[in-house]
């Protein structure tokens, strides 16, 4: 006969205070009642359930239950379960509908391929009892790169002259991260401002979450690069500036600058690309980077050799 | 090259029907040009299957739904009066293609444009016709453009875009 939660606590876990013994799963299909209290045993190991998951936007709370937060008996450490769940959507970029698809497999296979590659999430994925990839991944210690940026509590000059030029020395390790997925024929598939953390014990940026993926055939990796160059616009800009942000005259009581149609975003219509017009201290080189993503632009990047090939200069050019 | 060797590349849209149409219009009285109807194999991804049974279905419906296309198209074109001698089809695989198919050049699945390229040049096509969608600039960054790249890309040969 099996052990029951309390049984396998009392092995491992047994000065533990917890609320409910659940039950054991061996097989996670059903992920919607796996809860709090459960034990999910995977390859022998055993993964005590804390919780579900939380995805945060705009200040709500949305459970992911396919995403469980354990702790791992054996070695007492914590982990993120995330179970099958194969979702067809359709991402809305702006005014363009993107179909994509959340994949077990595409993220368990990239983190084969990142093991021990320090810009990415590390994992290791297991099949349970009926054949689902779980994957099990390791805690990112840290916080999200944009919200640590948006909290210096510094003007964008000086996180210009002070900050910038240490994160976009990271940040380009980063995109070189995503250079080494494309010419391995994998793409990241969410490439957004939550999904690229600071790690607290090094200090290096760390992407997560690989599981999206999606299908263009002609530029088969245009998400990614589309999503990278809304990043570094985050990061040049200290956050994103819409016409609004823009039409109050600045500190020293100047005119609003000139702002016409094409210093916006492409896709997104309500981003100004031409920071240059509200930082006149940016050099034209980088503002020509960002450049790239606005509606005005003739020339777009398709590979992140490309990109990379423009960025690298500008920092070289901040010192 | 031989601008009355015509590479048409289809994809099995109604845009490509409208291309083999605006050929077949234009050269039906002429009895010295050459047409070939090509498709590249584009597979469906394979991450978006559960499993591998499911997506080797697809393919395999995908294939054959291409295959009727270019067959469809010949005998449009035959119907129009074009010689069926000089009509040929052409369907470049997959290298990833999971069913057995000839040997030879075949897909990577990184560019369709430069595939039907590589076509047009290695057949000595003179005249290549491709079919265009008229996507939104926002959605040529973000998905690409097969008829974009061909006209950015192409070199010695004609380029026809019907839309």
């Amino acid at each position: 006969m099996s052990e029951s939660v309390r049984q396998i606590l009392d092995r491992f876990y047994p000065d533990a205070y917890v609320g409910r013994h659940g039950k054991v799963y061996t097989d996670t299909s059903d992920f919607m009642r796996i809860t709090g209290g459960d034990v999910i045993v995977l390859d022998g190991q055993h993964y005590l359930v804390l919780r579900d998951e939380m995805e945060r936007s705009y200040g709500i709370e949305d459970p992911k239950y396919w995403v469980k937060r354990c702790r791992h008996l054996e070695s007492g450490e914590r982990r993120i379960l995330k179970l099958v769940f194969h979702e067809e959507f359709s991402l809305q970029m702006g005014e363009i509908a993107v179909p994509c698809y959340r994949s077990p497999r595409k993220e368990a296979r990239i983190l084969d391929l990142v093991r021990g590659d320090f810009r990415f999430m590390q994992g290791v994925s297991a099949a349970d009892d009926a054949g689902n990839n779980v994957r099990i991944l390791d805690v990112v210690k840290g916080r999200r790169l944009d919200n640590w940026i948006h909290e210096l509590e510094v003007d964008h000059k000086t996180y210009f002259f002070e900050y910038l030029p240490g994160i976009l020395k990271k940040f380009i390790v980063s995109c070189q991260g995503i250079a080494y997925l494309h010419a391995h024929g994998e793409k990241h598939g969410d490439i957004r401002r939550d999904h690229l953390w600071v790690a607290y014990d090094r200090d290096d940026y760390v992407w997560i979450d690989f599981d999206y993926t999606f299908n263009f055939h002609e530029n088969p990796f245009g998400l990614d690069i589309f999503g990278i160059g809304g990043l570094l616009l985050y990061i040049v800009g200290k956050g994103f500036y819409s016409q609004e942000d823009i039409v109050r005259p600045g500190d020293n009581g100047r005119d609003a600058p000139s702002i016409v149609p094409g210093d916006f975003l492409l896709v997104f219509k309500n981003r100004l690309a031409n920071l240059k017009k509200i930082f006149p201290y940016i050099p034209d080189e980088l503002n020509q980077v960002l450049m790239h993503f606005s509606s005005s632009t003739r020339v777009y990047y398709e590979t992140m050799d490309e990109f990379l090939g423009d960025l690298r200069p500008c920092l070289e050019q901040m010192g | 090259m031989d601008a009355k060797k015509i590479l048409v590349a289809v994809d099995g849209s109604e845009n490509a029907r409208r291309s083999i149409n605006y050929v077949a219009d234009i050269i039906k009285d002429c009895r010295r040009f050459e047409i070939t109807l090509l498709s590249i194999e584009h597979l469906p991804d394979r991450d978006f299957f559960a499993d591998d049974a499911a997506w080797k279905k697809a393919c395999a419906e995908n294939r054959d739904a291409m295959l009727a296309f270019l067959a469809d198209g010949k005998q449009l074109l035959a119907e129009q009066g074009v010689s069926e001698k000089l009509i040929h089809t052409d369907y470049i695989e997959s290298c990833h293609s999971p069913m057995p198919g000839e040997k030879g050049y075949c897909s990577r699945g990184t560019s369709i444009a430069l595939d039907i390229l590589h076509a047009a040049k290695d057949g000595g096509f003179g005249t290549v016709v491709i079919g265009r969608r008229g996507v939104s600039k926002a959605e040529e960054f973000m998905f690409g453009s097969v008829s974009n790249k061909i006209i950015h890309s192409g070199r010695d040969c004609t380029i026809w875009v019907v839309q």
